[in-house]
């Protein structure tokens, strides 16, 4: 069983990491990328208590809760990537055994803290639990972190080894087959890098304090299968034999063995990894596995007090999180991807999962994980940042891909008429403004069948008396998607002269308007 | 030896030279090959044909064993019926022609505007290229290298590596309009290969243009106006800007191609500032007053 369990984890592993690899242009979504995100065993829960109905395409975790009850946590130790890696994890920074790491238990409440917290924060429309679900960690620190640090090594490396003579064929070859089978698009460079990168580092690094420390304390998805597995069906039974050494206590992942009761086994604990059967003695063999249609009971490790307190600490994070100075200066540069929610809705969403900025056509140009900026709440939202990349005018492939419908699927069409916001011109910097010179690359770049962006030339007088003719752009409202090609091409080389604002983006939800019908000004 | 055995030894010298070096009759010799051939009414491959055939055949520019890159227009995320980019069919015609020619190897490569992956896909040139038996790569950043241009106004630039290295170049750019040069040519087209921020050339651009042009200049031009853009270009987008021409024009002088395409548009060269600052710079191959061009019309 043990054997099989590792073969399924790296199985399932795989399978998500091929997921991850298919959601890059060209997407045919024939095998829907954003699947594995959609294993999240807390994604009905939470969209429940937002909609207070359930999706049918949320399946495959509907499927994990409705057997959770029966099997146990065996999401955790046999499909979550994120444990997976967390396993290897330990596997390099070698976790102490029960032994030592016995003293964290009392650390146990806490995922079931932050579970209730979350929670309690959901039901007053403030979603933070997406920040610290297990599969949209995993995809945020591919997207943000594994991913473009690998692609950047293997890059660097095979371009460096071309220089050397002899090597030059060979590392072009291979450089070739990289770029056509894992990396065709262009390197990425996301913003938020460092905390996110610290985020996972710290889940990965914790392993040096416990085994699967995260999963046994601080994952609320974990907390929520393991309150749904407290009655179990299929229990471990310790036959007689049993001489007690204590070897399964002391090996177990997630300590779910008590100390000096080795004949039981916390439920709530438990993720089915079978690694106590694979350490009991071979001539012994004291442990199997087996159903009992009479079960024992295991509670959860969270008492009143505690649940008195998580609640007391939910409501002040509640005011904290909606007190909060909102400065609105930055609020026109928060430009989100087309078909996005509402503002407030598309926060409440958005399991910051980063799949929209993995499949961004820009790759790591556009769509950014946001800072913050107004609200503690917009971090790593997805943001476009224009001057890095722009919004692909044939692409709306961010929107087939997210789990949650935060970015509504919207066809070619509607995204081709539907602004995300309107470029405006700095003409203290702009190139014929400030300087009297042609430039109009914005112009140039523009994709709208009538370009968004026109010039008109005007004579200038210059120094040394003579005439000249100068092109000088502005923008149609009426025209403008603002996709931002004219933001990234600017040939300025820092700020750029024309930028795009939220000012005339149109969300999905509110019907999705045609150019013809759109009004003149934002407030009409 | 007296004087007048001299300058007869030397005049029959001179006469049998002549002879010797132009074939036995002069008289029956095939007429100089044009300086510039404008095909139209026809299918891209056959607007091809015809024109290589009254420019005396490929073989004048690409030799057995020759690298050639081929360099179209495809910096666009477009179909090809939006005539942003260069005709996907006529690239593949162009490909045939120099592997027919004996050329080793065919490069096609250009620096896209828009998202690099998407513009070969979308283009057909990727496929169809590739079909021909083309190498169709994507641009690598690192292989650009610094190339004195000891220009009017720009000194230097890079240039990709694979361009500067070949044996033989011929540039395929499609005719479009363009909001900054009027329209946009073979000369532009070149662009394509060129590294660094090129939003900086769009100031001066006839004369940075000319500039780097002058070092880096093709064997061929063939312009595709087998569709053309007439306005918003160069992207487009609209179809009822792209006008069905299916005319080819080809010339070993790039000033000369572009200076004959003014014509699709109705344009004069006072009107489009960068062919009128090469002729003006002395770019070109061919006098365009007296150029001598082979007009056909396919039935």
């Amino acid at each position: 069983m043990e054997k099989l369990r590792r073969v399924v984890q790296v199985g399932f592993l795989a399978f998500f990491v091929i997921l991850f690899l298919i959601a890059r242009y060209p997407y045919s979504g024939k095998m829907e990328a954003d699947l594995f995100l959609r294993f999240s065993p807390l994604l009905p829960l939470f969209h429940f208590i937002q909609d207070l109905s359930l999706s049918w395409v949320l399946w495959p975790a509907l499927v994990i809760l409705v057997a959770t009850p029966f099997l146990g946590r065996f999401f955790c130790g046999w499909i979550c990537p994120l444990g997976t890696t967390i396993d290897a994890a330990s596997k390099i920074v070698k976790s102490p055994s029960n032994r030592v790491s016995g003293k964290w238990e009392k650390l146990r409440f806490l995922k079931f803290a932050l579970l209730v917290a979350c929670i309690l924060l959901a039901m007053f429309s403030v979603h933070v639990w997406g920040y610290l679900d297990p599969l949209s960690i995993f995809n945020r620190a591919l997207t943000v972190v594994f991913y473009p640090l690998g692609t950047l090594f293997v890059n660097q490396t095979l371009l460096a080894s071309t220089k050397v003579p002899f090597l030059e064929t060979p590392a072009f070859y291979v450089y070739d087959l990289f770029k056509a089978s894992v990396m065709p698009e262009m390197q990425a460079h996301p913003q938020q890098f460092f905390w996110i990168a610290l985020f996972i580092g710290a889940i990965l690094g914790a392993e040096k304090l416990s085994r699967r420390f995260w999963c046994r304390n601080v994952c609320p998805a974990g907390a929520w299968l393991g309150f749904l597995a407290q009655f179990r069906m299929f229990e471990r039974i310790v036959g007689e034999a049993c001489p007690i050494c204590n070897k399964c206590q002391t090996e177990c992942k997630m300590n779910a063995i008590p100390t000096g009761d080795v004949k039981h086994t916390s439920k709530v604990e438990c993720i089915d990894c079978f690694n106590c059967g694979a350490v009991c003695p071979p001539k012994i063999n004291a442990i199997t596995y087996r159903w009992r249609w009479k079960p024992y009971h295991t509670p959860v490790d969270f008492t009143r007090r505690q649940l008195i307190r998580t609640t007391a600490g939910g409501a002040i994070a509640l005011g904290m999180l909606s007190v909060g100075l909102k400065n609105r200066d930055a609020k026109d540069r928060q430009v989100r991807p087309p078909g996005a929610l509402p503002e407030d809705q598309f926060a409440d969403k958005c399991i910051r999962c980063q799949e929209c900025v993995r499949i961004c056509a820009s790759n790591g140009g556009c769509l950014q994980p946001d800072g913050i900026q107004t609200t503690v709440l917009d971090l790593w939202l997805p943001v476009a940042v224009m001057r890095e990349g722009y919004c692909e005018y044939n692409c709306n492939l961010c929107g087939q891909v997210c789990p949650t419908d935060a970015i509504m699927p919207i066809t070619l069409e509607q995204k081709q008429h539907t602004p995300i916001g309107l470029a405006h011109f700095d003409k203290n910097h702009c190139i014929p403004y400030a300087q009297n010179s042609d430039c109009i690359v914005c112009e140039e770049h523009c994709p709208t069948p009538d370009k968004a962006i026109k010039f008109e030339s005007k004579e200038v007088r210059l120094r040394d008396g003579n005439t000249m003719m100068v092109k000088y752009p502005f923008v149609l409202r009426e025209l403008c998607i603002g996709c931002g090609i004219c933001e990234t091409k600017c040939p300025l080389p820092g700020q750029s002269a024309v930028f795009v604002t939220t000012e005339n983006q149109r969300r999905a939800g509110v019907p999705l308007l045609q150019p013809q019908d759109q009004p003149a000004s934002p407030y009409g | 030896m007296n004087r007048r055995n001299f300058l007869l030894s030397t005049g029959a010298g001179i006469v049998g030279g002549a002879l010797f070096t132009r074939g036995v009759d002069p008289l029956f010799a095939a007429p100089p090959p044009p300086q510039a051939v404008w095909v139209e009414n026809g299918e891209p491959a056959q607007l091809l044909a015809a024109a290589l055939k009254e420019m005396g055949g490929i073989t004048r520019f690409i030799s057995r064993g020759d690298v050639v890159v081929v360099k179209p227009n495809m910096g666009w995320d477009r179909a090809p019926q939006f005539a942003a980019n260069t005709n996907p069919d006529l690239i593949a015609a162009v490909i045939h022609e120099c592997f027919n020619a004996g050329a080793k190897t065919v490069k096609v490569f250009d620096r896209t505007c828009n998202n690099p992956l998407r513009c070969y896909t979308n283009s057909q040139i990727e496929e169809k290229a590739r079909a021909a038996g083309a190498e169709v790569t994507q641009i690598r950043e690192n292989r650009f290298v610094d190339k004195a241009i000891n220009g009017e106004v720009v000194k230097e630039w890079s240039v990709y590596k694979d361009y500067l290295e070949a044996d033989k170049v011929i540039n395929v750019p499609i005719a479009k309009h363009h909001s900054l040069s009027r329209v946009t040519l073979g000369m532009k087209n070149l662009m394509g290969v060129l590294g660094g921020n090129r939003g900086d050339i769009h100031n001066e651009f006839n004369k940075k243009i000319v500039d780097i042009d002058r070092t880096i200049l093709p064997s061929l031009t063939i312009i595709d106006a087998y569709r053309i853009l007439t306005a918003n270009g160069p992207v487009g987008g609209n179809l009822a800007h792209v006008k069905q021409a299916r005319t080819l024009i080809m010339s070993p002088c790039i000033v000369c191609a572009d200076y004959l395409a003014l014509d699709l548009f109705g344009l004069k060269v006072e009107d489009v500032g960068v062919v009128s600052e090469a002729l003006k710079r002395g770019l070109n191959k061919f006098d365009v007053k007296s150029l001598n061009v082979k007009r056909v019309r396919l039935s």
